[in-house]
């Protein structure tokens, strides 16, 4: 008797999963159309000054407060909207426009002389003058993080109150580049002793110190609130010198999953995202009420072959072969949605290292012939590893990778995993083929040369993530010489030569430069604040 | 009794020290937290001099020793991420999962006992067969796939609930810092508590059901009808006050389950609470973090279940040492 | 054989079973299922694992009867460019694998510890102390840590090869006390019947009273919870998966197809996540609705009234 009721029971159960599979194809096919109107920021009211406010989601965290406890892009971001730099870049082309440094000029080979703005006010009240810039330098060459961009500075002299002039040791052509990251920070505020009993002015990584929880910087906007990793809120700085923008407070919540972030901008929870993940570009550039940003980026992705590890990877027939064999522009298409451009040099476009003849070479055929030509023409294995959580769709291009050399007959087994344990992985060449991104902190070629490709060296440190132990002695050559070179039009052939070397000699395979976005509510100018580096200037921003 | 008190928190003592254990072998093979706090150009050389100092190279068990001793004294280390002592992080995201909880069981309870007691003195009705059906359906979908449906469909396609975070919230007595007091608050817990009480809720009136059908049966309530009394009260205090002690048993196993779905629920809706802070934990390396979750949750399991037993012993002698069933 | 099939012919099992039409139906699913999984390399159109055959070009192709589909791919692709319909066959071959392996080990292990401390009383309490503090942490939690630290202690190349194994090690070791009790607890009813007192008395080993006498006697409910469990071990496959500690892209099960398609939801790629999850749930239903009918029939309560 009593089997009688779940036994129908059971009969219903299955009419509702009928159902519920039903709900769930809908539910799916629906996403065809999207036709959805993301909520208007503000209301049209012209009359009333309203308080405006931007509700801002990134994927990540700022670590800290102290601009220089991390060289991140994160800390980078914050530093934009709490500090201001001496000069930055200009958010269309890479030309440097003057911040809190009014002009500037080279004294001589050594020497660039930097005039300060006049009356601009720190958030402690306190006024900016030189001190606070000789302080900030002095700081750099204190952290981790920033010593080494910093070396080449060996003093910092203060003309009067508003004048202040930079001494590198050896002639030295990135002055510019390296002011962008000197964003002056109160002396006055960070000199003494806290409620602690600890120094106000120490860098700390891991624990707490004054810096790490308050701040006085010059920049568009204070912070007023902070839970680290839940929400923080930044409040327009009453006293800042420039006038543009009109955002009055800023609440930043960082939301790593990709998905969440883009439901949060769609269902009208936030006004403005980054990074968009690549797939959901064209939801978000089809919805009504939304507008989306891209630019073409600088950080380049690599694959970095071992023929030390493995000797199939030292015959120079086999890497060009697996070169030839890898389809850059199909990658950027289907997996990367267009969101990157195919490369096939480290450098892109805008550097001086740029060399124009150097464009990706997929080409199966050739890459078959030259293959056969090998001492392996049957093929090989070989082992690979690539992060699953560092750079965009990391794990899937990868795993392309594999396909596409899978035609060579060259058999990889890959492995992905987690930044937290890749990075150790990496340096311990654990594998025969390893993946990296590299971004030029110092937004020249140089930076990637001495990083990837110049020979390993543990002293000098140069090609410390050169993981493929690519080594030819004429790229270390010409990139020391580029570093002192102040004559721009030879040391852009130096550069240049040392991407055409890379190139015939497939030092590595270069799949792309990963692209940039932003999204956000369609009234405001989000397309003048961004840029290529990705700090945008919310301190511009403008929302109607 | 004394003896069976003492022998059961000497049990706990062991037990907490082998899962800090565990713990910090975890912390040991996880990869390196340092990375996570330097940028690409800081040489090998001085990310070893910051490991030095964090005392990440000195062997293992001297580290281990070295926490526990600090553990005995409330310090659990230090967040690397949250450059806070990792137990101060800890408390601050707990109201956040305890609320969910709370919210989540708060469904269960109201929705599990009048379905389950409807479906078990009505077992035939239609209603009562398709909270069956629904039941077995609810325990065959995965808790992330109902929250990523959950979102798709109220937040994404229709616009009626938020997607993420917990909305505004009100700080109470200075730490506990509430969702439950604003409007904006509650519309946040909505979906993420009906996603975390998905998986559990079939399972609750299933197992009411069962344990009433069963006292339906027994004797002294088909007394109580031989006696002629009316339905309702032979329902309600004859046969539920009787239905509720097995359930309330089962209960309390299944709450430490569900701490462990918040670490599912709270990824998918970025909740701000203790299952997502490990899990970015792990992410970031902040080795420190984890094993300070781990071993605070672990502490709170014995600490729930040693209580529960030494109560158990008091009221029913009988068990005592013997374990319980 | 001749007259063990005419006793399964016309015992009441397969005569209850085959008047179910629930159970029949669950039955002719799962099995059409586990056939097609454990099929795949024949049936599935593509072979998911053999890169050579993908080409990224096809990415994202959706199903064959939408706009943009292609006949050559019926359910459309993922991201990868990979057959979405055969990457499932495999996937759920690599599901059942795991869920099925994973409870043999609960099952092993739950078995022995339960009859130990069921039958040996100095060992239960330890052992019965274990299995709570165990099932207090859940599996989620045991499977995450467990996980983590294997997958740390292999290299890279190591890990796609051990990667099912390690789970179902990982799920197995997670969730063996729900054996453990249930075979305790009916060792604990049985001891104190007739027949075991009587092969103590002829002087029986204790191992063979316990192998031969009791453990067969407690099989039924071990049964019950099997399906129940292989039914959960899936489910904490995938969910391992979705929280990326689970099977690799390379050789993905239900649950991590789901994963990687949950990125593409927003975007309109919605087959890569939805087909997969509705074979996942039917999957996981059949069982538990087959689980169900097991429970009814063996248990011996539902007969008393």
């Amino acid at each position: 008797m009593k089997l009688l009721p779940l036994k129908s029971a059971s009969t219903f159960s299955l009419f509702i999963v009928a159902t519920a599979l039903c709900a769930m194809l809908l539910a799916g096919c629906g996403s065809d159309q999207p036709k959805e109107q993301a909520e208007q920021a503000a209301p049209e009211a012209p009359a009333a000054p309203q308080k405006v406010t931007l509700k801002l989601a990134i994927d990540a965290d700022p670590t800290s407060l102290d601009p220089h406890v991390q060289l991140s892009g994160g800390m980078l971001q914050l530093s934009h909207m709490v500090f201001d730099p001496l000069v930055r870049y200009d958010s269309k082309d890479m030309h440097f426009v003057p911040r809190l440094a009014e002009r500037w000029e080279r004294i001589d080979d050594l020497t660039m002389r930097f005039y300060l703005r006049k009356g601009v006010k720190f958030h402690s009240g306190n006024d900016f003058t030189a001190q606070d810039v000789a302080f900030t330098l002095e700081r750099l060459k204190m952290s981790d993080d920033y010593k080494g961009l910093f070396e080449p500075f060996v003093a910092v002299n203060i003309v009067d109150d508003h004048t202040v002039d930079l001494v590198t040791a050896k002639p030295y052509g990135l002055a510019l580049n390296m002011a962008t990251y000197i964003f002056p920070l109160d002396k006055q505020f960070y000199t003494g002793i806290d409620d602690k009993g600890l120094e106000k002015d120490r860098i700390v990584k891991t624990d707490y110190s004054f810096a790490n929880e308050n701040e006085s910087g010059t920049g568009p906007f204070a912070v007023t609130y902070r839970e680290h990793g839940v929400r923080t809120v930044f409040t327009r700085f009453a006293d800042y010198w420039d006038k543009n923008g009109n955002v009055d407070e800023i609440v930043l919540t960082p939301i790593k999953n990709d998905a969440t972030r883009v439901a949060a901008l769609l269902s009208g929870g936030v006004d403005f995202i980054m990074p968009v993940p690549p797939q959901d570009l064209d939801r978000i550039g089809n919805t009504q009420g939304l507008k989306l940003i891209t630019m073409s980026g600088t950080r380049i992705i690599t694959m970095q072959l071992n023929g030390e590890r493995n000797p199939a990877l030292k015959d120079p027939k086999v890497r060009l072969a697996m070169a030839y064999a890898y389809d850059n522009h199909g990658v950027v298409e289907k997996i990367m949605n267009n969101f990157a451009t195919a490369a096939g040099q480290m450098s892109p476009d805008g550097y001086v290292g740029y060399n124009p003849e150097l464009t990706p070479r997929f080409d199966m055929e050739k890459a078959q012939a030259l293959m056969a030509e090998s001492t392996f023409p049957d093929g090989f294995e070989a082992t690979m590893i690539a992060p699953n959580n560092r750079y965009v769709n990391d794990a899937q291009i990868a795993e392309a990778f594999v396909s596409m050399m899978s035609r060579l007959n060259i058999k990889i087994s890959l492995k992905t995993m987690p930044k937290a344990q890749y990075w150790d992985e990496f340096d311990a060449q654990v594998a025969d083929i390893q993946m990296i991104g590299w971004h030029a902190d110092t937004e020249d070629s140089g930076n990637f040369y001495e990083f990837l490709s110049m020979c390993r060296n543990a002293e000098t440190g140069y090609g410390q993530y050169n993981s493929g132990s690519y080594c030819n002695p004429r790229v270390d050559e010409l990139t020391l010489a580029a570093q002192t070179e102040t004559d721009l039009d030879k040391r852009a052939a130096m550069l240049q030569e040392v991407e055409k070397i890379q190139y015939d000699e497939a030092g590595f395979i270069p799949l792309h430069w990963q692209n940039l976005s932003w999204a956000s509510k369609d009234s405001m100018n989000t397309e003048e604040i961004v840029n290529v580096m990705d700090f945008p200037y919310f301190g511009d921003l403008i929302v109607e | 009794m004394f003896a069976f008190a003492m022998k059961r928190i000497l049990q706990a003592v062991i037990v907490m020290l082998i899962i800090s254990l565990i713990g910090f072998a975890i912390k040991h093979n996880f990869g390196d937290p340092v990375r996570d706090l330097v940028g690409q150009r800081v040489t090998p050389a001085e990310r070893a001099e910051i490991r030095e100092k964090l005392g990440l190279n000195d062997p293992f068990m001297v580290q281990y020793v070295r926490f526990l001793g600090a553990a005995v004294q409330g310090d659990l280390g230090q967040s690397y991420f949250f450059k806070r002592p990792a137990s101060e992080v800890i408390i601050r995201k707990a109201p956040a999962t305890l609320e969910l909880v709370f919210c989540a069981s708060l469904i269960i309870v109201l929705l599990s006992v009048p379905l389950g007691i409807y479906s078990a003195i009505r077992p035939k009705t239609l209603f009562s067969r398709f909270i069956m059906g629904g039941s077995i359906v609810g325990v065959s979908i995965p808790v992330f796939l109902t929250a990523i449906l959950l979102i798709y469909i109220f937040s994404v396609e229709l616009n009626w609930l938020p997607s993420f975070g917990r909305g505004k919230t009100v700080m109470l007595f200075g730490w506990w810092d509430t969702g439950l007091l604003t409007v904006d608050g509650l519309l946040h817990l909505i979906m993420p508590s009906i996603a975390l009480s998905s998986i559990m809720l079939p399972l609750f009136i299933r197992l009411i059901r069962s344990e009433m059908m069963e006292v339906l049966e027994s004797e002294y309530v088909k007394y109580a009808w031989a006696k002629g009394l009316k339905p309702r009260r032979v329902w309600w205090v004859h046969a539920f006050k009787n239905t509720l002690l097995p359930v309330i048993t089962v209960g309390g196993v299944q709450l430490g389950i569900m701490v462990a779905f918040t670490i599912l629920t709270e990824t998918v809706f970025q909740w701000q609470g203790m299952g997502s802070m490990f899990i970015e934990s792990v992410e970031r390396s902040d080795t420190s973090l984890m094993v300070a979750y781990l071993v605070f949750v672990g502490f709170v399991f014995v600490l729930v279940n040693t209580m529960v037993d030494i109560i158990y012993g008091l009221v029913n002698p009988t068990v005592r040492v013997a374990g319980r069933k | 054989m001749q007259t063990r099939w005419t006793r399964f012919k016309e015992s009441y099992m397969l005569h209850s079973f085959l008047r179910d039409p629930v159970a029949l139906c669950s039955f002719i699913i799962l099995a059409t299922l586990v056939f097609s999984a454990f099929a795949a390399p024949v049936i599935a159109p593509h072979n998911p694992y053999d890169s050579r055959t993908i080409n990224v070009m096809d990415a994202r192709t959706p199903p064959s009867w939408s706009e943009g589909g292609s006949t050559k791919f019926l359910m459309g692709t993922d991201a990868q460019g990979r057959d979405i319909l055969s990457t499932m066959l495999y996937g759920m071959r690599v599901s059942l694998i795991i869920g099925v392996g994973a409870v043999c080990l609960q099952a092993f292990i739950g078995i022995i510890v339960g009859l130990v401390s069921g039958y040996i009383r100095r060992l239960d309490t330890i052992l019965m102390r274990i299995a709570d503090v165990q099932l207090s942490f859940s599996t989620y939690m045991v499977a995450i840590f467990i996980g983590a630290i294997v997958q740390t202690a292999f290299g890279v190349a190591g890990y796609n090869k051990v990667a099912v194994p390690l789970l179902i090690v990982i799920i197995g070791l997670a969730e063996w006390p729900q054996y453990a009790r249930t075979v305790r607890a009916s060792v604990l009813a049985e001891r104190k019947k007739e027949y075991v007192e009587a092969a103590r008395v002829i002087g029986l080993p204790r191992i063979r009273i316990m192998w031969r006498h009791i453990l067969p006697n407690t099989l039924s409910p071990v049964l019950v919870i099997s399906t129940v469990q292989v039914a959960n071990a899936i489910m904490s496959e995938a969910a391992l998966s979705f929280l990326g500690l689970g099977m690799p892209v390379t050789q993905p099960s239900l649950g991590s197809l789901i994963t990687a398609g949950f990125q593409y939801i927003f975007s309109g790629s919605w087959w890569i996540t939805i087909f997969p999850g509705v074979l996942l749930v039917t999957l996981i239903l059949v069982i538990n609705l087959l689980g169900d009918w097991l429970r009814d029939f063996l248990n011996p309560k539902l007969y008393k009234g």
